[in-house]
């Protein structure tokens, strides 16, 4: 038998004994320390400082920065800017921020359109499994939300965005249940909720484990039935300003004829998304495949400031075995429900249900130090002991709420009611992004920003749940606040003019370029 | 490393070798496609990446999604590009609805033949013909559960010999199901009237002091 499989095996034969016992939970000085010594963003050699724009000075890893000094795929001499399109609100992106922007900016009346890279609703959004945060039960209120949220987010979280996030939670929920939302529901018709990691009370709303599917479903549907314009397979290549720090429209790219689309808009919402496939120090991500940062990128070159763009949440259980599954998300949700964690010798090592940074640590720890099991292509990981789910509330458990895992192990013939699974920390979201203000507007008039790419609210470590609610809240918010903008302002002149001095700053600062930004695709094909 | 074995496998009319080990998406990459339109979450939740395949002893191709099948030896892929079927404007209604309400922008889901094609073709495993039998009695409740794990991938619309758009009719029922819940959240609506009263408000100015602090 091989290592993999004798341990495996250990894993087995000590579930019994494992079921009822309590793992002690870490203080804030252990936390902090095992974070320093092991959390990913604590690595020097990964960073950078960024020498031009907004956040000059500051640091981030090397791929952001990369992204943000790269080349414009235009020039402020180059195309014909003759808009194609003139409307109140150009919405850029078509997951759960974007969709949700859409629908408000409809409903206040604006003339709205949406702009997609892939198809509508091909975002993060339709892969959350977990659930989305909302104090909704007796004991909880949006004041204990805020403060998980805050000590979940290492208490560098922006205390006004917070509270916004989290006091409009339940009014967000009732929104999308009144458009036809299915969460799950008790006997008694009040919504089901199970905790998280880092809530001190559980309040996680969720479809099953296909929440986000769940929220995308009804979302897309519900723009589609509104009739939204809506441009697919068209991402944005660059914004376009007055040259005096407004944000008027933007450079689309019609993927189909590699023509480019000049819209004029009077505002702009940015709710492009993560950057997963960057691949940051080299890890797998949950992400999609569209996930490559570009708002970040053509805001910070239109002027944007960037907030905790040095900061990333590397999700502690992604897959690593079968090969194929590398970097897909096992959801947190099971942890919740009592799945353990499991070196090789089959030990536990942490409390499953620290905050995510913390049990992505000693995941880490646990692989550097020896006592990680290797997978048949050279991958590090430890097991994640899911069968110990039937075992503690019934069989057919998991079956029944998470038929989405149980679904895609078993493509690879891998029955997770009876076998633990391997996992290994992967890049899952990006804590910082875009700065805004509570209103969903960035430093640069005009210009909004929603959801992942937007940074602020979830400090240096983003609570489970808390993005499906970021992105239904600030979308909403977005899409008020920029249809109303759009009522009060006019069209104002199409230019690239800010491509110059950021042009000139890169030469100043000697930066040589060889990206391409925003990069769109991960290339997979060269890179294999 | 272990060194991987090769498969080969058809994609459309064109032969080729790739490495056993990956995933249909995984090969197009090996193979120097970049692959645009047929890709999207790469983790089986999306729907972007229907294809239908076919191993050599097999008569008949099924359906799939090309991020979630491993490539085999003789696997012979085609890739199918979205969803032609039409999304009817089917906005919810104010009255509590009814199977007519469903057969009000799906009229076509009263005839169903019973002939399980959708049902085979599915490639999430849901039992659509017993969903739209279900649509057929009005159980919207059961509808809905039926349909919980559908990637719209629209398959099941594609194979359908009475036109019927079962993805679209589970999806609008799931919609009627989830707005017009038997049973109200009465803690959420409770939540919601304990802050638009300011219930909140002093709690809030003392730990938003603490926080400014902290």
């Amino acid at each position: 038998m091989t290592e993999f499989e004798l341990s495996k095996q250990r894993v087995a034969e000590g579930r019994e004994s494992r079921k009822a016992a309590e793992m002690p939970r870490l203080s804030a000085d252990e936390k902090e320390a095992l974070l320093h010594r092991y959390h990913p963003d604590k690595k020097k050699e990964a960073y950078a400082t960024i020498r031009i724009g907004p956040n000059q000075g500051q640091q981030t890893v090397h791929e952001v920065v990369r992204l943000l000094e790269g080349e414009s795929p235009l020039t402020s001499k180059a195309p014909d800017l003759n808009p194609a399109h003139q409307v109140d609100v150009l919405i850029i992106g078509g997951g759960g921020a974007g969709s949700s922007a859409a629908l408000m900016a409809q409903a206040a009346g604006a003339k709205v359109l949406m702009a997609t890279k892939l198809r509508l609703g091909d975002s993060n959004t339709v892969m959350a499994e977990g659930g989305m945060q909302v104090a909704v039960s007796p004991e909880d209120s949006p004041v204990r939300h805020f403060v998980d949220s805050l000590k979940g987010g290492q208490m560098a979280n922006d205390r006004t965005l917070l509270k916004a996030l989290v006091s409009e939670g339940p009014e967000v929920a009732k929104w999308l249940i009144d458009m036809g939302v299915l969460f799950d529901r008790e006997e008694d018709g009040n919504l089901s909720i199970r905790s998280g990691g880092g809530s001190s009370l559980p309040r996680l709303l969720r479809c099953k484990d296909y929440t986000g599917l769940e929220l995308m479903r009804v979302l897309k549907d519900a723009v589609l039935n509104e009739e939204i314009q809506l441009l697919e397979f068209s991402p944005v290549i660059e914004f376009l300003t007055d040259g005096e720090g407004t944000c008027t429209g933007a450079v689309l790219k019609d993927l189909d004829t590699d023509k480019l689309i000049v819209v004029q808009a009077k505002t702009v919402i940015a709710a492009t998304g993560g950057i997963g496939r960057l691949h940051i120090q080299g890890f797998p991500t949950s992400n999609h495949y569209g996930a490559t940062g570009d708002g970040l990128a053509m805001s910070y070159r239109a002027g944007a400031a960037l907030t905790f763009q040095d900061t990333f949440q590397y999700h502690p259980t992604g897959s690593v075995f079968p090969e194929a599954m590398a970097g897909l998300l096992v959801t947190e949700a099971i942890r919740s429900v009592g799945a353990q964690l499991l070196n090789v010798k089959g030990e536990r090592f942490i409390y499953e249900l620290e905050t995510r940074d913390a049990v992505a640590s000693a995941v880490i720890r646990e692989c550097q130090e020896g006592r990680g099991v290797e997978t048949p292509a050279g991958r590090k990981g430890v097991w994640l002991d899911m069968p110990l789910v039937d075992v503690l509330h019934g069989a057919g458990t998991l079956a029944e709420h998470f038929p989405n895992m149980v679904k895609q192990f078993s493509r690879y013939d891998i029955d997770i009611s009876k076998d633990p699974v391997l996992i290994y920390p992967t890049l899952h979201y990006q804590n910082g992004g875009v700065k805004i203000d509570v209103d969903s507007e960035s430093t640069l008039k005009n210009l909004f920003v929603a959801g992942e790419a937007s940074g602020g609210i979830h400090g240096r470590n983003r609570l489970m749940g808390n993005s499906l609610l970021d992105i239904v809240v600030y979308g909403r918010r977005a899409g008020k606040a920029a249809a109303k903008r759009a009522s009060e302002v006019d069209f104002k002149p199409l230019t690239l003019s800010h491509l110059d001095p950021f042009q000139a700053a890169k030469k100043a600062a000697g930066v040589v370029s060889e990206t391409v930004s925003p990069i769109l695709f991960p290339d997979y094909v060269n890179k294999g | 490393m272990t060194i991987s074995q090769s498969v080969a496998i058809t994609v459309g009319d064109e032969k080729h070798t790739v490495p056993e080990g990956m995933t249909v998406i995984q090969a197009m990459w090996h193979l120097g496609d970049a692959m645009v339109k047929n890709v999207g979450c790469l983790g089986g939740a999306c729907g972007a990446c229907a294809i239908i395949c076919r191993l050599p002893g097999q008569m008949l191709p099924k359906t799939a999604l090309a991020c979630q099948t491993m490539v085999s030896e003789g696997l012979n892929i085609r890739f199918l590009q979205g969803d032609p079927s039409k999304k009817e404007i089917a906005p919810l209604p104010a009255e509590t609805p009814s199977r007519e309400t469903v057969f009000q922008y799906y009229p076509e889901t009263r005839r169903c033949v019973a002939c399980q094609a959708c049902t085979s073709a599915c490639p999430q495993g849901i039992d659509v013909m017993v969903g739209v039998r279900e649509a057929m009695i009005g159980d919207l409740a059961l509808v809905a559960e039926r349909f919980t794990t559908c990637v719209m991938c629209g398959f099941c619309a594609a194979v359908c010999e009475s036109r019927i758009r079962p993805h679209r009719m589970g999806l609008y029922a799931r919609r009627l199901a989830g707005a017009f819940y038997p049973k109200p959240p009465t803690q959420l609506d409770m939540r919601i009237a304990e802050i638009s009263s300011g219930q909140f408000d002093r709690e809030w100015n003392d730990v938003m002091q603490a926080a400014q602090n902290a």
